[in-house]
């Protein structure tokens, strides 16, 4: 078996996140047991897995001692696409790196290359995924309703639907 | 002239003093990841070891709701274990290797497993007293440098507040409930709040590792006043709800904390050495699962294997 990680979009229209991994022996054997550890509770619209062996992963620090490094050439070889993936804040999260782009380009430093100049805004890219679009496996649309819809209805699963701690005063005051 | 790694450890320290998070990738001391693997290795197997004490309950839950949660809080901790692993094994541990030095007695797990559940209201009290005591570490463990141990954290403790809370709302019930409730709920507090304590640690001054772990930013409080804020945390609610605090030392000091006896470490370290009274049905219980999952893993990697030299083929 080996390592794939896990990426989960909360909603249409939001970026699929990092969420962790799963062992698995295979793309559906990845979904399947990531939706049970990261989607037991809503929201989930969609899964994405791929093997983590097959994530090129930079952070700031990495780049910035690579940066004298000249890059691999590229020329001649075919453009595929990448999707891109960043983390951009240092916040307290429970998610590492979101979907930012997909992008053709002949190898990942390439791609990443291509996406640092197109998100080169104030925010300060702290760590980056690259894998390829060929290596994600997504959970099938169809399959949504089935999969991610029965824990909303698991409301005893929801701490916000207990109450707060009874006081002293609270006890007297019911009497 | 400082050489290279001295150079590297002050900028990594200054990364930490500034707030940020250490990512898979970074530069970081060696003794750091190892602190990590340590730290996270444990405390996946306490999850997993965990799902044990109250499982053991799950055919006997009194009724439908009871089951849903209990069921629900048991799958949760299974989950949680995977989320620590993976945290761990972006420092370079692998699966197969934690999990060998678990079933081998050589990796420790929480020592508050090891107490065996006697009635019902021990689900209720665990969830109560045992995640609360957990969340009060967790939420100071989500504030870690390490990125991946920090995010786990975040997502376990959004989860572990509903462990505490449905355990806090059924020893509520129990404990002005019928005279065999009442009492039920008394003996469960009775049993498990030493070991609440105690899974919080070994007093500051017996921690040789504390400093170093809180100025990397590892830890960011220490085991007393974690303990501190649990026991601020609970004995207001659990008096309120009619219990009696097993403490006959027990005081609140003028500045509001309320302060412990003394606590027994040589049952605590007892029970870490493997003499605890369950440790040995522990360990068999996680063998047991391993070795039944034998088949199933084998099955899997047989199927991957096919379908990858069936696309090789192709």
């Amino acid at each position: 078996m080996s390592r794939w990680e896990v990426f989960k979009q909360d909603a249409a229209g939001k970026p699929h996140q990092a969420v962790g991994s799963v062992h698995a022996a295979d793309p559906q054997h990845a979904l399947v047991t990531a939706a049970h550890v990261f989607a037991r509770r809503p929201a989930a619209h969609s899964l994405w897995v791929t093997r983590a062996a097959a994530i090129y992963s930079r952070t700031a620090e990495e780049l910035a001692a690579e940066s004298q490094a000249a890059g691999a050439p590229t020329e001649g070889q075919a453009p595929v696409s990448f999707e891109v993936f960043c983390k951009s804040t240092h916040r307290r999260s429970m998610t590492f790196v979101e979907h930012v782009a997909t992008i053709e380009a002949a190898t990942p430093a390439a791609a990443l290359a291509l996406a640092g100049a197109a998100t080169s805004d104030d925010s300060r890219a702290l760590a980056w995924w690259v894998v390829p679009t060929a290596a994600i496996t997504a959970s099938a649309p169809t399959d949504a309703a089935s999969w991610f819809d029965p824990a909303k209805d698991k409301t005893y699963k929801q701490q916000a639907l207990y109450g707060a701690a009874p006081s002293r005063a609270a006890k007297r005051g019911a009497g | 002239m400082p050489d290279d790694e001295t150079v590297k450890s002050h900028e990594f320290e200054a990364r930490i003093a500034r707030g940020e998070k250490i990512e898979p990738g970074d530069w970081m001391p060696d003794a750091y990841r190892a602190q990590l693997i340590r730290m996270i290795g444990q405390h996946a197997h306490s999850e997993v070891v965990g799902m044990l004490p109250e499982g053991a309950w799950l055919d006997m839950a009194p009724s439908l709701r009871r089951k849903q949660i209990l069921i629900a809080k048991v799958q949760d901790e299974a989950g949680h274990g995977q989320y620590l692993y993976h945290a761990a094994e972006t420092l370079g541990a692998s699966r197969d290797e934690m999990t060998a030095a678990l079933l081998a007695g050589k990796a420790k797990y929480s020592s508050v497993f090891n107490y065996p559940t006697l009635t019902w209201a021990d689900v209720g009290m665990i969830g109560w007293l045992v995640d609360g005591a957990a969340i009060r570490n967790q939420l100071m463990l989500a504030q870690c440098s390490y990125g991946p141990y920090s995010r786990a954290m975040v997502r376990i403790c959004s989860e572990e507040t509903f462990h505490h809370k449905q355990g806090r709302e059924m020893i509520i019930i129990y404990a002005s409930g019928t005279p065999s409730q009442r009492h039920m709920a008394q003996d469960a507090l009775d049993r498990w709040w030493w070991p609440a304590l105690m899974m919080l640690g070994p007093h500051d001054a017996d921690s040789p590792n504390t400093p170093q772990l809180v100025a990397w930013g590892i830890k960011t409080k220490t085991n007393d006043q974690v303990r501190q804020e649990f026991i601020n945390e609970h004995v207001p609610e659990l008096r309120a709800a009619g219990l009696r605090i097993p403490d006959p030392d027990m005081y609140q000091d003028a500045n509001g904390d309320w302060r412990h006896g003394a606590i027994d470490w040589d049952e605590f370290w007892a029970v870490v050495r493997g003499n605890g009274q369950c440790n040995v049905e522990r360990l068999a219980a996680r063998q047991k699962a391993h070795d039944d999952g034998l088949w199933v893993r084998e099955a899997l990697d047989a199927f991957a294997a096919k379908q990858a030299a069936g696309e090789a083929s192709l």
